[in-house]
């Protein structure tokens, strides 16, 4: 049941071992944790629909918990990471969240991986008045407890915040869109993003040629592309999960029709970039592993360690991305609360955070504004050379990288 | 037996009281969780077996009944701040409407049995969900509902929530169980096995299979009531998805859908699976061997665990009988007044008494066949007419038309006076009329003793549930099957079948009783044997329609004979008469026969 991060013991042997060796070991430069485990405990989608994308959770869980040991653990203890599986069926998320808390007595939990699930176990946590930091909630205003936390740097409104980022881009090129057609999954936090853009593009002048929605789990794009070519806008924005992208763009390009520019939500990462039809696309990001984020502490050895560990668990795209980042940054938001806070005391934890913030590999992160969210920090990314490079604000590009608008 | 009932019922009232005070118990708030999470799926599965598991209507739909409840609860609780216990009753009505008008057209359809029900249910759900999804009721966004407050009627909502399953938990096993032991169980038993002989049986089938499927909707819709303040959270893919309807399916196969205890069995089991392997390093392999096990155990028990577990224990019991049963005798028929002979005269054939059915010219078509065309004829009280002519004559059909299996194209047929050509199957059989199979058609899954009393339950006596049982004990030492009565039909033999048709016939206590060939494929012994009930049956006051190719008994044993001839009536008379009639022999017998 219980799965413990094994290198602390090792650190045990490795810190006697630098103690009678030198000081060469950087590593063992600190006290290695000690003493009693802090026992965090979490449930991920680790079978079921949603297992694709849990499994990037869990290899950078791991690497998170992994790392933090080598560090100084949780008040100089170690950090057992207690993970269990829901299923991804919200109801299981729940009771599981009920027995780590009330049969296996964790210190502390983080949150599951999707909406569902996340909302699922934050009753639990408030009915516990439990910590709670979790990374893939994309609607904010869902997030009504007060001790819960974002660890991917949304904003409290990212359906106002991002549009604008994203048609700001657009605006900076040398033809600047004049019509946009939107369509999305009826997903809610994809349907939640493609309305505050339709509201933001009219905002902006741009003439909203077409907004469609579609099901959950479509596969037939062969209508909608149609529908998108006839409306034959300058730039295509797609509310699409997963494999929704590829599938458009291959119904568009049997109608011989390729969108101008097109934008993908939370589009499956690696099919896209290697599709013939994916060159240019645009997608929403936080961190990629290139200049300057691998500038910053720890994202050079998280990005390395993810890449092996998702090619050994044959991860289709093995680079490491939003999904991956945002467990990182839920750990080290948790580090930093409770080592902070100098507690384990749940409370004490998120008044912690609430007044400090946390630095992640996301960079500096508040939580003082509604629903505990800070400043956004979406970023546009784009597929050049069947990679993804993020492209906007261009100071988030790698050197010699810029937005290519066709 | 009563007292033995009492101290049952204490002791269920206990357990539930036991069951209902147990988050008191100091319990980690885990195991609420948990016993929710199984009698949420003991509630649903045991509802979706009510009308799939006991009356063979295979749902994939229950998920539309299911995310009906969830929405109505969730709008009417966030949109409308309607207190949450309000809402449950209303999460009940909305579903079991939706069923009832999905049932009011689907089962008024022959065709829409079997595979093509089930993908029509799926059909529902996938349009509930996109009418859902393309309304203001959710419009995709979803609809948070972990905000709604519950009523305190346990120190914690976990309690409420988990009492409020427990409750829903064994109001749906105490419905199941009443069903499964009602007329309407019987019913739906009938149903499943062969739903237009329960018919002709006297089973209101579309009644029932509407109470069935409005019963098993109620129960799920107010199941998704509850469970949509447990999730805190609903989205269209999640409540409508496929996750509902296949474990619903799963858990009643393995615990066994027609058994009122064998979903509950089924979805405790898969549900204590589900928290079995949770931890993260045995996901993937816990889930496999949870699946494994699933398949195993439905392969080596395909009829599932608690109807495996019933036969086991029957068998067990007979063999540690200390002397076997003495190997019992078909009771031999008293002798008739008429002994072997034909009735003398037409006073004792009856045709001078009133008509008992009156024909009047009979027509029915299938597409262009002609099948009756124009049959008029009158049959008496109490008299035996056989009916006789050569194959695809129409006697069959005739049969049909008087039992309304088929409604006739055009004419008129009275019982005792009364026009029944219009009426339902299983009316003209509760008016008294009653028949058997040329192919015997027993309900192959009810006992040799369930087939016999379930007529007598629908017949024109109508019985109780008790009653009917003895007087199927009574028609089962009348045909010597009594012996059998725990028998399957499986595992009767020709003759056995051909008399269990004859005992179910004879328990509705018809007027009228239409025996088709019974006496086809049997030994000359066994003939002799089903001649002597026949007159026994006739002397009991019943009229009987006598169909049989068999010229040594129909002669023997008609008091008149009509001969049909590509659907009209071609001869009829007194039994020497008819059979001495060259046109007959030439048409039915053949020239050579007759020389």
């Amino acid at each position: 049941m219980t799965r413990t991060a094994q290198p602390w013991r090792r650190r045990h042997v490795l810190a006697g071992l630098a103690g009678a060796l030198s000081a060469g070991f950087a590593a063992t430069s600190r006290a290695a944790p000690s003493g009693k485990p802090v026992r965090v405990g979490s449930t991920l989608s680790l079978t079921g629909p949603l297992a694709p994308t849990a499994i990037i959770h869990k290899i950078s869980g791991e690497i998170a918990v992994e790392m933090i040991n080598k560090r100084n653990g949780f008040l100089g203890r170690p950090v057992e990471w207690l993970l269990l599986d829901d299923q991804s069926k919200p109801e299981v998320a729940r009771s599981l969240y009920e027995k780590l808390i009330t049969v296996d007595k964790v210190d502390l939990i983080t949150g599951p991986y999707a909406t569902a699930p996340i909302l699922a176990a934050m009753g639990v946590a408030q009915r516990y008045q439990k910590f709670y930091v979790q990374n893939s909630m994309g609607i904010p205003k869902h997030l009504t407890y007060e001790m819960a936390f974002p660890a991917t740097p949304f904003g409290s409104e990212p359906d106002k915040t991002f549009p604008k980022v994203l048609l700001d881009a657009m605006a900076s090129t040398a033809t600047p869109p004049k019509s946009i057609a939107i369509l999305t999954s009826k997903f809610p936090s994809a349907q939640f993003m493609a309305l505050g853009t339709r509201e933001v593009a009219k905002e902006r002048g741009l003439n909203v040629a077409l907004y469609l929605e579609y099901e959950f789990g479509t596969r037939d794009f062969g209508a909608m592309a149609a529908r998108v070519k006839d409306a034959n806008a300058d730039f295509l924005w797609v509310g699409s999960l997963g494999l929704d992208s590829n599938l458009l763009l291959e119904a568009l390009k049997k109608l011989d029709y390729a969108p101008k520019r097109h934008f993908h939500l939370y589009p499956a990462p690696g099919p896209l970039a290697l599709s013939p039809d994916g060159d240019l696309a645009l997608s929403s990001t936080f961190l990629e592993p290139a200049p300057p984020f691998l500038d910053r502490p720890d994202v050079p050895e998280l990005a390395k360690e993810y890449k092996e560990r998702a090619t050994k668990a044959n991860v289709p795209y093995t680079e490491l991305d939003a999904q991956g980042a945002g467990m990182y940054s839920q750990w080290q938001i948790l580090e930093q609360a409770v080592n902070g806070a100098k507690s384990l005391d749940d409370k004490a934890i998120a008044q912690w955070l609430k007044k400090n913030g946390a630095t992640t590999i996301y960079g500096k992160l508040r939580f003082d504004g509604p629903f505990n969210h800070g400043d956004p920090a979406q970023l546009v990314k784009q597929v050049q050379n069947k990679k993804w490079v993020v492209v906007w604000p261009t100071a988030f590009a790698p050197p010699g990288v810029k937005l290519i608008a066709p | 037996m009563t007292a033995h009932r009492a101290i049952s019922g204490a002791g269920i009232g206990l357990a539930v009281c036991l069951l209902a005070l147990l988050p008191l118990a100091g319990l980690p708030a885990f195991y609420d969780s948990f016993l929710y999470i199984v009698f949420y799926w003991i509630s649903l599965a045991t509802s979706w077996a009510i009308l799939s598991g006991f009356g063979g209507y295979f749902s994939f739909g229950h998920a539309a009944f299911f995310g009906a409840g969830m929405y109505t609860t969730a709008t009417l609780s966030v949109k409308f701040g309607v207190p949450f216990l309000v809402t449950l009753p209303a999460a009940a009505a909305v579903a079991a409407s939706l069923a009832v008008g999905v049932g009011a057209i689907v089962f008024r359809l022959k065709r829409l049995r079997g595979e093509l029900f089930a993908l029509l249910t799926l059909a529902v759900s996938f349009i509930l969900a996109t009418i859902i999804l393309n309304t203001p009721i959710d419009g995709g966004a979803g609809i948070l509902t972990s905000s709604v407050p519950l009523p305190h009627i346990m120190p914690s909502p976990s309690q409420t929530i988990y009492l409020l399953g427990m409750l829903m938990c064994v109001g749906t096993l105490a419905l199941a169980y009443i069903v499964a032991h009602s007329r309407l169980g019987l019913g739906l038993y009938a149903i499943h096995d062969d739903e237009d002989v329960a018919e002709v049986k006297g089973v209101p089938t579309f009644r029932y299979k509407l109470a069935a499927f409005a019963i098993s909707a109620a129960i799920a819709g107010a199941v998704g009531g509850v469970h949509a303040t447990y999730v805190g959270f609903l989205t269209v893919s999640e409540t409508f998805g496929i996750t509902v309807p296949l474990y619903v399916v799963l858990m009643s196969v393995l615990g066994g859908a027609r058994h009122w205890l064998g979903p509950a069995v089924g979805a405790a089991l898969i549900a204590a699976s589900l928290y079995t392997f949770t931890s993260g390093d045995q996901a993937m392999i816990g889930r496999g061997l949870v699946a494994l096990v699933l398949i195993v155990a439905i392969l080596i028990l395909p009829d599932g665990i608690v109807p495996s577990f019933l036969r086991w224990r029957a068998r067990w019991t007979a063999q540690r009988a200390t002397a076997p049963l003495p190997p019992v005798e078909a009771p031999q028929p008293a002798a008739t007044p008429s002994g072997g002979d034909r009735p003398a005269n037409a006073q004792d054939s009856g045709i001078d008494r009133p008509v008992a059915l009156a024909i009047r010219d009979a027509r029915k078509s299938f597409g262009g066949l002609q099948a009756l065309r124009g049959v008029t004829l009158d049959i008496h009280e109490g008299e035996i007419l056989g009916l006789v002519g050569p194959n695809g004559s129409g006697k069959t059909t005739l049969i049909n038309v008087i039992t309304g299996h088929f409604p006739l194209s055009s004419g008129e047929i009275r019982l005792g006076g009364a026009p029944i050509q219009a009426l339902p199957a299983h009316e003209i059989a509760r008016r008294g009329v009653a028949r058997t199979y040329q192919i015997p058609r027993p309900f192959m899954h009810l006992s040799v003793l369930d087939n016999v009393a379930m007529a007598a339950a629908f017949g024109s006596a109508d019985h109780g549930r008790a009653a009917s049982i003895e007087e199927a004990r009574r028609w089962l030492d009348f045909t010597g099957l009594r012996a059998k009565e725990s028998a399957l039909p499986a595992e009767l033999n020709l003759h056995e079948r051909k008399f269990l048709e004859l005992a179910r016939a004879l328990s509705a206590e018809p007027q009228l009783l239409l025996l088709d060939e019974v006496l086809s494929g049997l030994n000359p012994t066994e003939i002799d044997h089903a001649i002597a009930l026949i007159r026994q049956i006739r002397d009991r006051g019943t009229t009987i329609v006598f169909v049989e190719h068999l010229m040594r008994a129909v002669v023997e044993l008609s008091d008149r004979i009509a001969v049909l001839n590509e659907g009209t009536l071609f001869a009829l008379g007194e039994p020497g008469s008819v059979m001495r009639d060259p046109r007959v022999v030439s048409v039915y017998l053949g020239k050579a026969h007759a020389a």
